[in-house]
């Protein structure tokens, strides 16, 4: 057996043996440590992750009509793997206690809920090790499968939600069925390398079809611009953990799958050459505007929520743009800084998940106008949160920066300042929205009713402090990543990234994260001695504050959380409702009504007689023409 | 470079910014003083405010992070200065460049903002939400004009920016190159340093300073060290990118100070205007300017 | 311009270093002077301007007589000043205002009692409805009397007041701590007995070691009979597992 086979023969047996142990309270230590030693059985590939052995394959292989489907491990596989696993581990660490029994108690099944988690690694591992188009579609549909199992476990919205993901993700996959039919016309395979070797000889227009179809189906997954609707409400309601988890990862796999077919197999080079408006616009350029959209739209839908956790779905959709648009310009910079924004989303989106979910357990809401001044009652989560929003708005000295700053210097060297505008803009919405969550959380007049609350539990602290500190480390020592990074380039035949330890040494202007941490905490320390020479200071109850000689009072609640931004709103809001919600509501309409028929087949009548007329009549139109 | 002298370039950047900011900040009260046909303050106002501050006898926290973000609006700015070269001292300008810079520079109003959360004032809060609209606004055409110089001298690297115009002489300048990006930066500049008519977040007779609202003592001494930085910061950037950097002290000290003069001087003619229309002139002329000036050079 | 201000009579020129109480440390000496000379150059004013008064003080403060040169500036919060200003008559629902701002500011701090009104009531003698006499509810350190004083009054009182500061004589702001109980026993007499305000005076008097034997007193016990609590929420910094669901 090869370390891939045992990998996901652990994973699989993980889901077994969660099944196994049932609905108790060890289910989830149980699955944590399995979650542990796929940890430990992935580092043991992790001669993948430094470049120094280009695949591992797995031994399972199958033939189909013909057809070969194997799977093997590749730099980029490693990558994600380590990302999924990791996010995995945390978070039913998280889910292992309290939590745990709290939604025991509530009614909630915990056998289902690690059974879900457990199924969406293994499928996500098996989409990762997918070493041909045939098993890439396979892992695919099993990885829709296992989030939408995840989602419907939460709320009847976000179930709602959850099945209008179904019905994107049935017309996604018949997308890429479409699109792999077309493939397989043309190359006469389902190898990756026959598709390469096909490509150069492929009529514009198909490719074109090809692309189009592709990025359909796997946009789906990524929530790009059109088919984002469905993601922000149904992750925003799966249960805390898995929403975490669901954040920090699972719509990455939809990027996995873009990269392993726009870059590696079709080639960024080749999508530049497909000229939608000559000379002037490419497919290249289109996606690379698709993913911007992306950014700017769901970043400014996220300053609008007022509910946490959907704040933060909606800024998970809107750093997918960041990813996309690095890996589309395609030089080493930038395509280091997509991937590497990829784990750096993934520790810095869990760990606001879970201080979300950890303020949830302890007030019972995550609306922001009901919270504030829990820094005084939940110092480690305040802090834990400070450090993800730092990383989420990309400022140094946290990981976030580096990845925003090695995209920003890819677009400057490029030449795009409408691509780098937009995804600055894209940062600036985050500060402020980033800023309105923390200030509406954790800082400001701290209820009456939030007075007695306590620090979260141990078992929650635990995984929301590993991830802050990898936040921090890896901002502080971004080479950690970078080398991870560099081979996953290697693997889908990007140009490699240069680094060191400290960052990207270059003579035309680099970036050296251990001089500027180093210099920004040094700043810090002499702030701090700055500040302690001045007199002593006496701390004041809340109430003490000025208001204009008004003599404040517990019951009347003298704070600042609802329309934060009322200026900004003043002015961009009437946007918002006329081509934002325009486009959203015709979206939404033709979405519920196909969501609804969707119910119908699902529930009722004989679904698989309507998939395979689907199906049918879509090989039809594509054989046919 | 030793590491020795680095080190006390480290230690030395910061100090002469902070006696350099001083100065402005005197400027500042000067100019408005003239301009309203009054005297203005001494000297050496700017550090009786300072050690006063820092010597009030009572100082009133409202808690840990509202000490915490003092500290890092202070501290944020003490690392810039490090990342900024001035004549003779070149720091870390080669670790960061100049968007690491554009990016440290924020941490001083998180630091603010976060500091300003903590004391539960609304007057506070409503500040801190216009500060940063206002920083959406200009940090738009800020940022532009920051991709057109970094493309401009092909480089992010502020020392080979310095470098690249002094070599060309005045005619070389990146006020000379690029008057349009020139212009937008000056424009934005009146955001960044926060003056009239973009000074809505500060609003004295309607929100009572707004971040600074609950500010005493010590807290408040920090936030005019601040100042100080702040005002420096700006100068010396504008410098860098149009005006030739500096060879020597004697040059470049008249240039970043009459960079600083311009908004200061705009800034007392002028009333407030309110956050939609910061947020609108913002985007619109200055944007304008900065897309017309890089379609320039990017041809 | 300049002549006028040099007729403003003042009692004497700056001393600077003479403070009542001196240190062994001849080092901590001269930085006390500096501190006190800083704190007589940089004063923060916030006027409350209640009455009539004020409409001196826009003079003052503009071209005519610029009083920025002195190092006087407007501020807006208590929080940031260091002298309070009242102009005109202090009606009792206003003097709870005044009293609440000038316990929110970081000491030292000083307050001016500007027209006649302040003095004794003024005008307004005979009124039910105005505090008459405000040295009774807050240590006054300089008052402008006149109905009203013109612009030079009030510059020539801020200057007494920055000889006082400098010299190290204005330190009524003590007194307040020092004397808390007769100062509250008389906003009681006004307000009632559940009066109180958002500022523990008391607990800042322990903390920066004002307390003297008169800081507490039968008043202070009649306030901590009806005070709601003033404690600074503290962080709590524990991390507990309960096992009940």
């Amino acid at each position: 057996m090869t370390p891939l086979d045992q990998l996901l023969a652990l994973s699989a047996l993980t889901v077994v043996a969660v099944w196994l142990i049932g609905n108790r309270q060890v289910t989830g230590w149980n699955a944590t440590i399995l979650y542990a030693a796929q940890g430990v059985l992935l580092m043991m590939m992790s001669d993948l992750g430094y470049g120094e052995v280009q695949s591992i394959a797995s031994s399972l292989t199958f033939k189909v009509l013909g057809h070969g489907l194997h799977w093997r491990f590749d730099g980029l596989s490693w990558f994600f793997a380590l990302i999924t696993i990791g996010a995995a581990f945390l978070a039913s660490w998280f889910a292992s206690g309290e939590w745990g029994q709290r939604y025991r108690a509530a009614g909630g099944s915990l056998r289902l809920f690690h059974v879900a988690l457990a199924l969406n690694v293994f499928s996500m591992l098996v989409l990762l090790a997918s070493g041909d188009l045939l098993s890439l579609f396979i892992g695919w549909e099993l990885v829709s499968w296992a989030s939408f199992l995840i989602m419907a476990l939460g709320s009847a919205t976000a179930t709602r939600y959850a099945m209008r993901y179904v019905t994107y993700a049935f017309a996604g996959a018949m997308a890429v069925l479409m699109a792999l039919v077309m493939v397989y016309t043309r190359s006469g395979s389902f190898e990756f390398q026959d598709f390469r070797d096909a490509v150069p000889a492929m009529s514009s227009g198909s490719l074109w079809m090809i692309v189009i179809l592709f990025v359909a189906g796997f946009g789906v997954k990524m929530a790009l611009i059109p088919f984002h609707l469905w993601q922000a409400k149904a992750y925003a309601e799966t249960p805390g953990p898995g929403a975490a988890f669901l954040g920090a990862i699972s719509s990455r796999m939809g990027l996995f799958a873009l990269v392993v077919v726009l870059v590696q197999l079709v080639g960024v080079e080749r999508l530049a050459d497909l000229q939608l408006v000559f000379p002037f616009f490419s497919a290249r350029d289109l996606l690379s505007w698709l993913a911007v959209l992306t950014l700017i739209f769901a970043t400014f839908t996220a300053l609008r929520q007022h509910d946490a956790r959907r704040l933060l779905a909606w800024h998970g959709i809107g750093q997918g743009g960041y990813m996309l648009l690095g890996v589309l310009i395609a030089d080493d910079l930038g395509s280091a800084g997509g991937l590497m924004h990829v784990f750096n989303h993934a520790t810095y989106q869990a760990v606001l998940f879970m201080t979300v979910t950890a303020v949830i357990h302890r007030t019972g809401t995550s609306d922001l106008n009901k919270l504030g001044g829990l820094v005084t009652r939940m110092p480690l989560s305040f802090v834990a949160m400070l450090i993800g929003i730092i990383g989420l708005a990309g400022l140094p000295p946290m990981n976030g920066f580096v990845s925003k700053w090695l995209l920003y210097r890819a677009l400057i060297i490029d030449g795009s300042p409408l691509l780098f505008l937009g995804s600055v803009v894209g940062t600036l919405g985050t500060i402020l929205s980033v800023y309105k969550l923390i200030h509406n959380t954790f800082l400001g007049q701290l209820r009456l009713e939030h007075v007695e609350v306590e620090e979260a539990p141990s078992s929650m602290i635990w995984p929301m402090m590993i991830l802050s500190t990898i936040v921090f480390v890896t901002g502080y020592f971004p080479g950690l990543v970078l080398d991870w990074v560099a081979s996953a380039q290697a693997a889908v035949g990007l140009p490699v990234l240069a680094h060191n330890l400290g960052g990207v040494p270059s003579h035309k202007g680099g970036l050296d994260m251990i001089w500027v941490v180093s210099v920004l905490l040094a700043g810090f320390g002499i702030g701090a001695l700055v500040f302690f020479s001045g007199g002593r200071s006496k701390r004041v109850h809340q109430l003490d504050n000025y208001a204009g000689g008004h003599f404040l009072t517990a019951e009347t609640r003298y704070q600042y959380s609802d329309n934060f931004y009322p200026g900004l709103m003043h002015l961009i809001g009437p946007w918002y409702r006329k081509s934002f919600r325009w486009l959203e509501r015709g979206f939404v309409s033709t979405v519920d009504t196909l969501s609804q028929a969707m119910q119908g087949f699902y529930r009722v009548v004989h679904p698989s007689f309507y998939l395979l007329v689907a199906v049918v009549s879509a090989l039809t139109w594509v054989v046919a023409r | 470079m030793s590491p020795g002298e680095l080190i006390i370039e480290l230690f030395l950047m910061p100090l002469v910014a902070f006696v350099v900011g001083l100065g402005m900040v005197l400027m500042y009260r000067r100019i408005g003083a003239r301009i309203q046909r009054r005297v203005g303050p001494p000297f050496f106002q700017p550090i009786y405010d300072i050690i006063k501050l820092y010597g009030k006898h009572t100082q009133i926290s409202h808690g840990l992070i509202h000490e915490i973000g003092i500290i890092m609006a202070v501290g944020g700015y003490v690392a810039a200065e490090t990342l900024l070269p001035v004549p003779g001292m070149s720091g870390l300008a080669d670790k960061g460049g100049v968007v690491t810079l554009a990016y440290v520079m924020m941490i001083p109003s998180l630091g603010l903002a976060l500091g300003v959360g903590q004391c539960a004032n609304p007057n506070g809060s409503i500040g801190i939400s216009r500060a940063l609209t206002a920083m959406l606004a200009y940090d738009i055409p800020f940022i532009l004009v920051i991709f057109g110089a970094a493309y401009v001298y092909g480089t992010t690297n502020l020392a080979d920016i310095i470098a690249i115009q002094q070599q060309q002489g005045p005619g070389g300048w990146g006020i000379v190159q690029m008057p349009l990006l020139a212009l937008a930066a000056l424009l934005s500049l009146q955001g960044i340093m926060g003056k009239q008519p973009f000074e809505i977040y500060i609003a004295p007779a309607e929100i009572a300073t707004g971040p600074m609202v609950e500010m005493s003592g010590k807290f408040m001494g920090g936030l005019f060290v601040m100042q100080c930085f702040q005002l420096y910061t700006v100068g010396v950037l504008y410098t860098t990118l149009f005006l030739g950097g500096g060879e020597y002290w004697l040059t470049f000290l008249p240039k970043i100070f009459s960079v600083v003069a311009i908004p200061m001087m705009i800034a007392f003619v002028f009333p407030r205007y309110r956050t939609e229309d910061v947020i609108r002139l913002l985007w619109k002329w200055p944007v304008l300017i900065a897309l017309t000036g890089l379609a320039v050079v990017l041809r | 311009m300049s002549n006028e201000l040099e007729n403003i009579p003042i009692r004497q020129e700056l001393e600077v270093l003479q403070s009542g109480q001196k240190r062994t440390n001849p080092l901590a000496n001269v930085f006390d002077g500096l501190v006190k000379f800083c704190r007589s150059r940089s004063m923060f004013m916030l006027h409350y301007c209640t009455g009539c008064g004020a409409i001196e003080l826009p003079p003052a403060m503009t071209s005519r007589f610029d009083m920025e040169r002195l190092g006087i500036q407007p501020m807006v919060t208590p929080r940031q000043a260091d002298i309070l200003l009242i102009t005109g008559y202090v009606s009792i629902k206003t003097l709870k205002r005044i009293i609440l701002t000038y316990e929110q500011m970081g000491s030292p701090k000083y307050v001016i009692g500007i027209c006649s009104c302040t003095v004794n009531g003024g005008m307004y003698w005979q009124s039910y409805a105005t505090a008459k006499v405000l040295r009774d509810y807050l240590p006054v350190d300089v008052y402008i009397a006149g109905c009203m004083p013109r612009p030079e009054a009030v510059i020539s009182g801020l200057r007494e007041l920055m000889e006082d500061i400098s010299s190290g004589r204005a330190e009524s702001w003590k007194k307040y701590y020092q004397h808390y109980d007769y100062y509250l026993g008389n906003q009681q007499k006004l307000f009632g007995e559940d009066w109180q305000t958002p500022t523990d005076i008391i607990a800042e008097a322990r903390h920066y070691d004002l307390m003297t034997e008169h800081t507490l007193g039968e008043h202070t016990a009649l306030l901590e009979k009806h005070q709601k609590p003033l404690e600074a929420l503290e962080m709590r910094l524990s991390v507990k597992d309960k096992q009940k669901v």
